[in-house]
């Protein structure tokens, strides 16, 4: 795989204590609404028999794919990929018609319901703090991460550091850079003590779903066209017999009356 | 504090107060103008203003950001120890605080019947005055000491302590009693010290906790300090009968059964001891009483243990060598909420003797961390009058070794009903909230029902508010100045970074204007809260603009007096005491011994309390952002217990005590021992006035029953014991 320059996030799940100071800090530092959120925990809860007991939680956001699926499906452009990473969203060209919805396979965007309809603003997602960024700053939820689980920097840094840690303690992780190959590569790379399922993310190859989607698209296109030919022909012909039994049907409308009237 | 001055200085500050006196009030400085003045905010009034967090105690350094006059992002101050550019979720959301829709923001008096929540708005005038009517009403019919005087721990604490002293009343509540009073007199009687500071340096390879759930009820530095251990592969031993999202992190998860942690540490000491593993050069030089701890430890052996703590006694052999072998780059935790059981004293000097013998001293344990600092100036002030009342909480004439500034708060409000050995019949309560604090609410609202006046101090109108003649509207932490914190050799400020709303002001501006009512004006000789810091600063020579920009300034090295000397404590024989005298001259054991507590009857659970981590005891359930992101408060009970009592997931139970029941969903949980219950407290809300946290969860000083630490004074707050049934 070609190397990517940009930037990325590094989550270690065996340092995340599940006390949402990213969940807060995102929701103030992007003017979240107070029933809304743009990071959710998954993976919570406590696993085994009393006392032989395990718990695991995961920072879960957009994962900022090389190659999104959300943009690929996207039948408007409403979605970008900025050369230095984050996945952007344009909600003026947003239609909400929820493709990209469909398309993720990680379930990262959102419909908003309320905002949709009245502000045209129908999609939510982070965005990677583009506006801290920008300006040298970390994205709001690692900023404020107490102990160091989130993490922001080069990708090909995140990346080696997350390798030499598997190397340094193999005991502690498993084997396993989870967003490095994932769907394409993603700007997410998650280490692990319990299996990945465990914290939510799905098993993928390293083929992103927009690759599968585009070869279906491949046959889609023509398939279509061509059923929608023969749709087509279908409905002409349904077209011209309903037309013709309509006709019929005013002849006999038309005829009865001037039957009686003959009467 | 140190209180030199002169009496030109006197005259000069005096007239200078009188001037502003004059004036009637502050002239509140535009906090915007005055940031764009020195260069903080930008012409649009935008930047970021540096100040203190004040969600919970730790105090973290932040960055406000500030656009247009409005604060719209809270940042961990890089350069603060406290915070090291981070804030957990509770710093994170405390412009919510100040945003809080239910914020009261006018004086109130009270129209209706006491608990009603009818109240009336008021001047400041207006208020004060009737504030300092009926405390000098009170104290001329019945003596200074029947007013009650409680506030907690918060940086007007010395402006509050003056009202208090000034006014004469030696009746001062904290919630100390409540919260960790065994860990503070425990220290005071080993290390003479409130609580050494611990250190967490690079070699430091083993810590074992006692339920000190840094995981969940955070202190920025602190956890990210064990976080970091833990990454370094330092080994974690951690005691709890809750497996918390600390346990889940440790190296090892020990559920112990509650109330007998003491049993456990006596036994690591006698392991420690039979098998010399203490450092003997060490003990021998700087500690006494060794002889009869030795003596006093020998039936304590891990078999004796065992069957008591539910744990093995291999494993307590086990970690006692281990914690020995790691030493001194070993650490045994006090832990901070220690009011647990009647003998949590004796588990808060097992532990400190702990590493005592080992020798982990000016390794992972130190002393300072202590917030005074002789290097700060203060405003001049007379003497305080003598005060020869009892006090009402048994300090010292029941408690003997519990420091007057610390106090026995549940046998203050025990007292109050009581009336004995006087009745008291004022209140005056700033920014704590003892409805829901103490055990035993009905018995706390009982007290609140023998009071002519209460008056409350606060941001909100909390559940005592709601049961107050006249609240008095705070500027919240970022509206406000407060006195400066002195850090190791910074001194750190809180500023406001917006203008206060409404008509709420300081504690430094509401503690002066009730002083010069009560003609104590002279306590309180500041003319303002810019003026108060200018006082504070003028001995180091920073100017209180430089320390706004920077939000701290640095004191001039002063070499901290372990690296120059021998080390020394503060104790009557100077050196760490495994055997105290003083605690044996007023009938208590000097050297730590076992004191079975109570257990519960079948069919009954231990109830145990414990912090999450996006909320501060009772005062921040109504925060929209740390609502917004909490769990559902249940009680927790073991699922296969749950199972066997024909209860699910889910449901709605009855929780009944011995003085109280509360209804609350059940969490079916694998995370608990099968003999106890966990609740999370601060829930359970009675006051109308704040609307997102009324009708959440339960409160659990609707069920903890009132049992006292004899020797601390600490609340113990595990030894209530409930029963569980279908709602």
């Amino acid at each position: 795989m070609t190397e990517i320059k940009h930037k990325a996030f590094l989550f270690d799940a065996t340092r995340c204590i599940d006390c949402r100071a990213c969940m807060v800090a995102c929701s103030v530092e992007n003017k979240i609404d107070m029933d809304k959120t743009r990071i959710w925990v998954a993976g919570v809860g406590v696993k085994g028999v009393f006392p032989e007991l395990q718990r695991a939680s995961m920072v879960y956001h957009c994962m900022h794919c090389n190659e999104p699926d959300c943009l690929s499906a996207c039948p408007v452009g409403a979605y970008s990929k900025r050369p230095d990473g984050p996945v952007i969203y344009d909600p003026k060209k947003c239609i909400g018609c929820r493709y990209c919805m469909n398309a993720c396979p990680f379930g990262v965007p959102h419909f908003d319901w309320d905002k949709g309809l009245v502000e045209g603003a129908f999609i939510d997602k982070c965005t990677m703090c583009p506006q801290r960024i920008d300006i040298g700053l970390e994205p709001a939820c690692v900023a404020t991460c107490p102990t160091d689980a989130l993490m922001f920097g080069e990708r090909d840094d995140l990346l080696k550091y997350a390798h030499d840690r598997l190397t340094a303690q193999p005991a502690r992780y498993i084997n396993h850079v989870y967003g490095e190959n994932e769907n394409g590569g993603t700007s997410y790379f998650i280490l692990s003590h319990v299996p990945f399922e465990e914290l939510g993310l799905p098993p993928l190859t390293s083929t992103p779903v927009k690759e599968v989607s585009e070869k279906v698209m491949e046959v889609t296109i023509p398939f279509a066209l061509g059923w929608g030919a023969v749709l087509t022909g279908v409905a002409a012909g349904v077209h011209v017999y309903n037309q013709k039994k309509e006709a019929d049907a005013k002849k006999v409308e038309t005829s009865e009356p001037q039957t009686e009237e003959k009467k | 504090m140190t209180i030199n001055f002169t009496r030109r200085d006197f005259l000069k500050v005096g007239g200078a107060a009188a001037g502003a006196l004059a004036l009637g009030h502050f002239i509140p400085p535009r906090v915007a103008e005055a940031a764009r003045l020195s260069g903080i905010l930008d012409a649009t009034d935008s930047g970021y203003i540096p100040s203190m967090c004040e969600m919970c105690v730790w105090r973290c350094g932040l960055l406000a950001k500030v656009e247009q006059g409005r604060v719209v992002k809270l940042e961990g101050n890089p350069d603060h120890p406290h915070s090291r550019g981070n804030l957990c979720p509770r710093g994170q959301s405390g412009l919510m605080n100040t945003y809080d829709p239910d914020r009261v923001l006018n004086p109130l008096i009270r129209v209706g019947k006491r608990g009603e929540g009818l109240f009336r708005k008021a001047s400041w005038e207006e208020a004060l005055d009737l504030v300092a009517q009926n405390m000098l009403d009170i104290k001329q019919k019945y003596g200074a000491e029947a007013m009650v005087f409680s506030s907690t721990h918060n940086l007007s604490q010395p402006l509050f302590e003056n009202l208090l002293y000034a006014f004469g009343s030696p009746n001062y509540g904290t919630q100390r009693s409540l919260c960790f009073n065994a860990m503070i007199v425990s220290n005071l009687m080993t290390y003479g010290m409130e609580e050494p500071a611990r250190i967490y340096d690079d070699n430091l390879s083993y810590i074992l906790l006692t339920g000190r759930n840094l995981f969940e009820a955070i202190s920025t530095s602190e956890t990210h300090d064990l976080s970091a251990a833990i990454d370094r592969g330092a080994k974690v031993v951690y005691l709890d009968p809750r497996f918390t999202k600390t346990a889940a992190k440790a190296s090892e998860w020990l559920p112990i059964k509650p109330g007998m942690d003491l049993a456990f540490h006596l036994a690591l000491l006698n392991v420690i001891v039979n098998e010399r593993l203490y450092n003997i050069p060490f003990v021998s030089l700087n500690t006494i009483g060794f002889d009869k701890l030795q003596v006093e430890l020998q039936p304590y052996t891990p078999a004796w243990a065992a069957p008591l703590t539910g744990i093995a006694a291999e494993t307590i052999t086990r970690i006692a060598r281990e914690f020995a072998a790691a030493a001194p780059h070993a650490l045994a935790h006090n832990g901070w909420r220690t009011s647990n059981f009647i003998n949590s004293f004796h588990t808060q000097r097992a532990i400190s003797i702990l590493n005592a013998l080992v020798g982990n001293w000016g390794v992972t344990l130190t002393g300072g961390g202590s917030e005074e600092s002789s290097t700060l100036g203060a405003p001049p002030q007379p003497p305080y009058p003598r005060i020869s009342a009892m006090r009402l909480d048994g300090v010292p004439w029941k408690y003997p070794v519990v420091p007057l500034k610390i106090g026995v708060f549940q046998e203050l409000r025990d007292n109050i009903v009581k009336g004995d050995p006087y009745q008291a019949h004022g209140w005056f309560i700033a920014r704590q909230n003892p409805a829901m604090s103490i055990s035993d609410r009905a018995r706390t609202l009982e007290a609140f029902g023998k009071m002519d006046f209460i008056v409350t101090m606060d941001i909100i109108l909390n559940d005592t508010s709601w049961f107050s003649d006249v609240v008095l509207p705070e500027a919240s932490y970022l509206e406000r100045y407060d006195p400066l914190v002195p850090i190791g050799d910074q001194v750190f400020i809180r500023q406001p970074v917006i203008e206060p709303q409404g008509e709420a002001k300081s504690a430094l501006w509401i503690y002066r204007q009730l002083g010069q009512r009560l003609g104590l004006g002279d306590f309180f000789q500041y003319i303002d809260e810019e003026d108060y810091l200018r006082q504070e600063l003028a001995p180091l020579g920073v100017s209180l603009e430089e320390v706004k920009a920077k939000g701290y300034a640095q004191l001039s090295e002063t070499p901290h007096a372990s690296e120059t000397s021998e080390p020394s404590w503060s104790t009557p024989s100077g050196k760490i005491e495994l055997y105290s005298d003083t605690l044996a001259k007023v009938g208590f054991p000097g050297v730590p011994t076992w004191e079975e507590p109570p257990q519960p009857a079948e069919g009954q659970f231990y109830l145990l309390t414990g912090k999450v981590a996006q909320q501060t005891q009772f005062g921040t359930q109504n925060n929209l952002l740390l609502h917004k992101y909490s769990d559902e408060p249940r009680l927790w009970m073991n699922a296969n217990k749950a199972a066997s009592l024909g209860l699910a997931d889910g449901d709605w139970v009855e929780v009944t005590s011995d003085i109280g029941k509360v209804n609350i969903r059940l969490l079916a949980t694998q995370a608990i021992r099968e003999d106890c219950v966990y609740l999370t407290p601060g829930y359970g809300h009675l006051s109308k006035g704040l609307t997102t946290a009324f009708g959440i969860g339960a409160s659990d000083s609707a069920l903890h029953v009132t049992y006292t630490d004899p020797i601390s004074g600490g609340q113990a707050l595990s030894q209530t014991f409930v029963t569980v049934k279908k709602a």
